[in-house]
C-alpha cells in the first residue's frame, strides 16, 4: 500500500459549507485530543440548525454525482434518522464524520440498497442500487458490523465474495485482495479465529474483490492497529486517486483528519456541514475550549492567567482551576513556565470539552 | 449541498477487472454452498439426529410387540411426518435465510449483481439437503423395523420426500419474513397442525400434514381420520404450496431491510 497526496479542496460554495458559516479562523495545533463520543440512539428532530443541510433556491433540483443523495429522510416509526439529508459526492476519498447514532450508518444502507429511504431519492453511479442489479456489481460495502462467514478460512471468506461478484478467477482475484490488505498468510485459519483487526481488513478485501467504482465503509479503521490504519487509510487515498467514489464514516475525530479534505458532518439525523476538513478544523480551534487546571495553589495561577489575558472566565475550587480560553495554544505555551515562575506546582491539565460530542453541539447550536 | 458535482467528475475509464454476469445456477450454487455450511454446526446435527432417532426406537418397539400395519402406519405419522419432520425441517428452513439474517451475513449475497430467487432456491436446497437424510432415514428405519409391510416403507418415502420439501420451503419463507420464525414455526407445526387443524377436513386442508397422512393411508390402505386425499393430490398439492412459498419469500427478500 502507497500514500498519496490527499484530494483536492472542495469548493465551499453555498450558505451550508462551512466556510460561509463561519468567519475564517486561524488554524491550531494543540486542540488535538478528540476521543470517542459515547453512542446516543436515533432521535427526533432537532430544531434547525446553523449550518442546516437545507438547500437554496439555485440547489432545489436533483443533485448528481457518483452519489446523489437528494433530500432524504428515513423514519423507523416515529424515530427519525435520517432527516433531510442532501449531497453528492464524486471520486476521490469523502469522510462521513458523526457520533455513534447519528444516522451514519443508516445512510450508508440506504446507500447500498440495503433499506430503502423513507422520502427523497438516492442515486449511485446513476441507478437505484435497491432495484438495479447491476449497479450492485459496481458498488460495495464494509458494514459496520462485525460479521463474516466464520467457518470459513479467509481465502475461502473473500473467494465466495468473488465469486458472488463474477469475477473471472476468483481465487486469484481473492489472493490478490488479500494481499491488498496484507493478509495473505493467515493459511487456513477461519475467520472466526480471526482478532478484530484482522477481522476487519477481511471485510475490506472481500469488498476489494469486485474492483468497485463505489467504496462505501462505515467505520473500516475500528480495531486497527496504528500501523495498520496507516496502511488502509493509504489503500483508500489510492483507490480514491485510481478514480473511485470512497466514502469512509468515522466518529473519531483524527481518523477523519488523515482520511482526506473533504468531510461530510452528520449529527442526529442532519447533514449539518460538509466542505473542507481543514475548515472544520479551524472552526474548531475558534471555539470557546474550557480546560481543568490542578494545581497546590490554584488561586495564584488563576490571577496570574486572568493578569496575562489567556483566559476569558474561571472558576476556582479547592485544589484546581477551570478556564476558559480562546487561546489553547497560548495556555499550551505560557503554562509551564507560568507555574515555574510562580512556584506553583501543577497537577493536571485536562481539555473538559475537547470530544467530538462538543465539537458538534458547537456547530449545531453554536455554543 | 454538492461537494464535487461537475461532469468532469463522472467515474474515469479506468481498466476494470474482467467478470461475467452471474448465472441463475451459479448463484443457486453459491447460496447453497454458503447456507448449507453455515446450516452445519456439530451440535445442531447431533440434537435432530437424536430427535429423529426416537422414531427408529419407537418402530423397533413397535415391531418387537408384533404390531398391525394400523399400529405402524398410526406411529410413522404421529411421529414421523407430525413431530421429526416439520421440526428438523423447521431448524434448517428457518435458519437457511434466518440465521443470515441474524448474524448480518446476508448482505454478502444481497449486495450483489443476483437475483433474489436463486438466493432462496440455494438457501431451500441447502434445507432439504441436510432435512432429508437426517430424518428420512430414521422415519423409512422405523416403517421398516415395525415389520408391518403393507406398502408402508414406499408410502413412508414418497410422503416423506413430499414433507421435507413443502415444510422446508415454507420454513425458508418463514425465515426469510419473519425474525422469530422458529417461535412461529413450532406454532404452525404444534398448534396449527397438531391442534386446530385437526378439528374438521375443511381446516384440515390447510395443514401439510393432511396431505402426508392421505398419502400413507392411500397407498396402505390404513383408515386414519383427516386423510381422505389421493396420491395424486397429497404429492401435487404440497408441492405447489412449496413452489408459491418460494415465490413470495424471493419476493420478500427483494423488498426487506438488510442489516
Amino acid at each position: 500500500m502507497t500514500n498519496s497526496p490527499p484530494n483536492q479542496p472542495v469548493p465551499a460554495s453555498t450558505p451550508t459549507d462551512l466556510q460561509a458559516t463561519r468567519p475564517p479562523v486561524q488554524i491550531s495545533t494543540t486542540n488535538s485530543l478528540p476521543t470517542q463520543l459515547p453512542t446516543q440512539p436515533p432521535t427526533t428532530l432537532p430544531p434547525p440548525t446553523l449550518a442546516d443541510a437545507a438547500p437554496t433556491a439555485d440547489q432545489t433540483g436533483p443533485l448528481t454525482g457518483m452519489i446523489a443523495v437528494n433530500d432524504v429522510s428515513k423514519f423507523f416509526g416515529s424515530v427519525v434518522a435520517v432527516s433531510d439529508v442532501r449531497f453528492a459526492i464524486d471520486s476521490g476519498v469523502t469522510a462521513l464524520l458523526g457520533p455513534n447514532g447519528a444516522g451514519k450508518s443508516t445512510l450508508f444502507r440506504m446507500m447500498c440498497g440495503l433499506t430503502p429511504t423513507s422520502r427523497g431519492t438516492i442515486e449511485v453511479l446513476g441507478a437505484d442500487p435497491r432495484t438495479d442489479r447491476n449497479v450492485r456489481g459496481r458498488i460495495s460495502l464494509v458494514a459496520q458490523q462485525d460479521a463474516l462467514f466464520d467457518h470459513l478460512d479467509a481465502l475461502g471468506m473473500v473467494t465466495v465474495s468473488a465469486r458472488s461478484h463474477g469475477m473471472d478467477r476468483p481465487v486469484e482475484v481473492a489472493r490478490r485482495a488479500l494481499e491488498t490488505v496484507e493478509l495473505s498468510d493467515v493459511g487456513a485459519k477461519p475467520v472466526g479465529q480471526f482478532s478484530k483487526g484482522m477481522r476487519q481488513r477481511a471485510k475490506v478485501a472481500c469488498a476489494l474483490v469486485n474492483d468497485p467504482d463505489v467504496l462505501i465503509m462505515d467505520e473500516p479503521l475500528t480495531g486497527l492497529d496504528p500501523v495498520q490504519r496507516r496502511n488502509m487509510i493509504a489503500l483508500f487515498h489510492q483507490l480514491g486517486d485510481e478514480g473511485r467514489c470512497v466514502l469512509v464514516s468515522s466518529h473519531v475525530l483524527e481518523e477523519v483528519a488523515r482520511l482526506g479534505s473533504r468531510v461530510l458532518v452528520i449529527a442526529q439525523g442532519r447533514l449539518i456541514a460538509s466542505g473542507d476538513y481543514h475548515e472544520l478544523r479551524s472552526l474548531m480551534d475558534d471555539r470557546p475550549l474550557r480546560i481543568r487546571l490542578g494545581a497546590d495553589n490554584p488561586r495564584r495561577l488563576a490571577t496570574a492567567l486572568v493578569g496575562r489575558g489567556l483566559v476569558t472566565a474561571l472558576s476556582l475550587e479547592a485544589q484546581h482551576v477551570v478556564v476558559d480560553t480562546l487561546d489553547a495554544d497560548a495556555i499550551g505555551r505560557q503554562l509551564a513556565p507560568l507555574a515555574l515562575e510562580l512556584g506553583v506546582r501543577l497537577t493536571e491539565v485536562s481539555p473538559l470539552d475537547d470530544d467530538l460530542e462538543s465539537v458538534f453541539r458547537y456547530l449545531v447550536e453554536g455554543r | 449541498m454538492s461537494l464535487d458535482t461537475s461532469p468532469d467528475a463522472v467515474p474515469s475509464e479506468r481498466p476494470r477487472a474482467g467478470r461475467q454476469r452471474v448465472g441463475n445456477l451459479d448463484a443457486v450454487w453459491l447460496s447453497f454452498n454458503v447456507v448449507i455450511r453455515q446450516l452445519t454446526s456439530r451440535g445442531r446435527i447431533i440434537a435432530l439426529t437424536s430427535l429423529a432417532l426416537v422414531a427408529t426406537v419407537a418402530g423397533f418397539a413397535l415391531g418387537r410387540a408384533d404390531a398391525d400395519l394400523e399400529a405402524a402406519v398410526r406411529l410413522v405419522s404421529a411421529l414421523g411426518f407430525a413431530v421429526v419432520i416439520p421440526v428438523v425441517a423447521l431448524v434448517f428452513g428457518g435458519a437457511a435465510i434466518g440465521d443470515l439474517r441474524e448474524d448480518k451475513t446476508l448482505v454478502y449475497l444481497w449486495l450483489r449483481p443476483i437475483g433474489r430467487w436463486p438466493i432462496v432456491v440455494g438457501a431451500f436446497l441447502a434445507a432439504v439437503a441436510l432435512t432429508a437424510p437426517i430424518t428420512l432415514v430414521p422415519v423409512v428405519a422405523a416403517a421398516v423395523l415395525t415389520g408391518a409391510g403393507g406398502g408402508i416403507v414406499a408410502a413412508t418415502v414418497l410422503a416423506g420426500l413430499v414433507a421435507v420439501v413443502a415444510y422446508c420451503a415454507l420454513f425458508t419463507l418463514l425465515g426469510v419474513w419473519l425474525k422469530r420464525f422458529i417461535v412461529w414455526g413450532l406454532a404452525y407445526i404444534l398448534i396449527w397442525e397438531g391442534f386446530i387443524a385437526l378439528g374438521g377436513a375443511g381446516v384440515a386442508r390447510f395443514a401439510i400434514r393432511k396431505y402426508t397422512r392421505s398419502i400413507i393411508v392411500d397407498r396402505t390402505g390404513v383408515d386414519l381420520d383427516l386423510a381422505d386425499f389421493s396420491t395424486t393430490t397429497g404429492v401435487i398439492v404440497p408441492l405447489a404450496v412449496s413452489v408459491v412459498a418460494l415465490v413470495l419469500a424471493s419476493w420478500r427478500l427483494g423488498r426487506q431491510d438488510i442489516d
